[in-house]
């Protein structure tokens, strides 16, 4: 388990990070959400030792992190940082030598980001994309047990993107713990399972995205006759909330499990025959909104 | 500490900078060295003090080692100048980052600078060494350790200027500005000496008291006062009136110097942020 206790950054009199606690547990994919500038890459920076905290620090499974814990973990941080007249190959070498992994890895990892076919040529003549693809790649050498993501899918094209989603889901199906910062909403709800919220260096709410972001699902329903299903549906037990959006009624229950089978039969015993009955996620976005509104 | 010095290889083996200033600096040792021998050499054969000169031969042994330790000296701004890309580049790449990031402490990250400063003041120290007995033996004199102390004065100046550079470096962060500070600090540091070498003369004069050579307890003039040219007769006709040189205590500025300017540098990477 990944601790952070306390921890409070000052540059110059802006605070970046205020005592921000909160815990990762092994194993889940954690997102790190937040408008740009609320501080996770000082977050990210401080637990990787390139920034210094005011206050505070970090533990992992009890230990402060130091260069050993630092050693366990993949990292890509901000921007890819490599040297920029050696290639893909031999700029991994120096990772892989730092981080006292054989070199036998390199070959596993450029391919697992596609950059096997250009990895002699120097680093100066990549693409952003491909720049970003070697420091994920750089991230994976060694198998680590813990992967730090700042903005990983920053500067890449829509395949990209969806690769690099694709690739932290199958690592995370391998049980590897992944902390994940972003500033993009879907992508912490396409990936995580577990979220903290941060705004001006606050952290706001942590926990599983369930509890943090509950879902708060709206069901939308359509008849021939509109007016009588609305009649009816009034009468559902649990109902909470129900109103009109064009052809459809959008109903909302006090429940977290929407079982549509139950309103289908309710519906059809009452003679009225649905042409739509479906569960529309509330959009993420607008929790989020409405969380970071509320502090 | 090999691993260490093994991934900064990895980091300068295909550096072209490091290639170009390696080699000059190696042909620079030998072809400066030449030019002072052959100077020499056609004074003896051609001006009409020729004999008198030839009795004072700066390449004889004895002489040979304090001569090539004193002009390869000045070439030691080449190696110095290659500490401050190899450091600046870490920012300029935000390899520095990195480094941590992937599990070096921050006290190795500088250390394995401090490692390759002295690795590269060792080679260049063997170097002069082999310059120096190259030399003397084409003299024709008998070999002789005598002044051979010059060869650790060199070796002194050398990590003292790779020292600075390494500090300017993680100091100033900018590849131009830091090489642009650090040849303006020499020169400044210089004239200053100049002053306080005047400035000694006339207490030397006014109040018969010899602090020595002031200028040369100065951070780079301490090891710089150390490697002079050989005593000869011009030299000697001067020296009489000049504040006396005290080697052991510009030994004892420039280590101390040397101590501050590696304490200076480990705490800037310890506390900054990167």
């Amino acid at each position: 388990m990944l601790e952070f206790h306390q921890l409070s950054k000052k540059y110059g009199r802006i605070e970046a990070l205020k005592q921000v606690s909160f815990s990762v547990p092994k194993g889940t994919v954690f997102g790190i959400l937040g408008p740009n500038g609320s501080g996770k890459t000082t977050l990210l920076g401080i637990l990787m030792d390139v920034l210094k905290a005011n206050a505070g620090s970090c533990t992992l499974n009890g230990n402060p992190v130091g260069p050993a814990e630092r050693r366990k973990m993949g990292a890509f941080l901000e921007t890819p940082n490599f040297y920029h007249y050696l290639s893909a190959e031999e700029n991994l070498r120096i990772a892989a030598e730092i981080k006292q992994r054989g070199s036998q890895d390199i070959e596993r990892v450029l391919h697992q980001v596609g950059l096997h076919a250009r990895k002699d040529t120097p680093f100066s003549t990549y693409s952003l994309g491909m720049k970003q693809r070697l420091a994920i790649a750089s991230a994976l050498l060694g198998d680590p047990e813990i992967l730090v993501l700042d903005e990983p899918t920053n500067g890449l094209d829509p395949v990209g993107i969806a690769e690099i989603r694709e690739l932290i889901l199958q690592l995370a199906s391998t049980g590897k713990t992944i902390l994940l910062a972003s500033h993009l909403l879907d992508e912490v709800e396409r990936v995580c399972d577990h979220v903290a919220i941060l705004k001006y260096g606050t952290l706001i709410a942590s926990g599983s995205v369930n509890s943090i972001l509950p879902s708060g699902d709206i069901i939308e329903l359509a008849s021939e006759n509109k007016d009588l299903l609305s009649k009816i549906l009034s009468d559902f037990p649990g109902m909470v909330h129900l109103e009109a959006e064009g052809d459809f009624l959008l109903m909302q229950l006090a429940t977290e499990e929407n079982d549509l089978a139950v309103i289908n039969r309710f519906c059809f015993e009452r003679n009225i025959i649905l042409s739509r009955l479906a569960l529309r996620k509330k959009s993420l976005e607008k929790t989020f909104l409405e969380l970071t509104h509320q502090s | 500490m090999l691993p260490l010095l093994r991934v900064e290889w990895l980091k300068i083996r295909r550096y072209k900078a490091f290639l170009i200033l390696s080699i000059f600096y190696a042909l620079g040792v030998f072809i400066l060295n030449y030019i002072v021998y052959s100077v020499f050499d056609n004074m003896v054969k051609n001006s009409q003090a020729g004999a008198l000169i030839d009795q004072f031969n700066p390449f004889a042994f004895d002489h040979v080692w304090q001569t090539v330790s004193y002009a390869s000296g000045y070439l030691l701004l080449m190696p110095a100048l290659l500490m401050l890309l190899l450091v600046t580049n870490e920012y300029t790449y935000r390899t520095n980052r990195q480094n941590i990031i992937d599990g070096w402490s921050r006290a190795q990250s500088i250390q394995v600078k401090w490692m390759l400063a002295l690795l590269f003041s060792i080679i260049s120290t063997a170097l002069v060494m082999i310059v120096g007995f190259l030399f003397g033996s084409l003299s024709g004199s008998d070999f002789s350790w005598d002044g051979f102390s010059h060869i650790g004065y060199f070796f002194l100046k050398s990590v003292s200027y790779l020292m600075l550079a390494i500090l300017l470096g993680v100091w100033l962060k900018r590849t131009g500005i830091a090489i642009g500070v650090f040849f303006l600090y020499l020169g400044g540091e210089n004239i200053l000496a100049q002053i306080l070498d005047v400035f000694s003369l006339k207490i030397k004069q006014q109040y018969k008291t010899d602090l020595g050579s002031l200028g040369d307890y100065l951070p780079m003039n301490a090891s710089d006062g150390l490697l002079t040219f050989p005593e000869n007769p011009l030299k000697s006709m001067a020296e009489a009136s000049l504040p006396t040189q005290y080697s052991g205590v510009s030994i004892a500025c420039a280590i101390i110097y040397l101590a501050l300017f590696l304490f200076l540098s480990d705490r800037t990477i310890r506390k900054k942020d990167l």
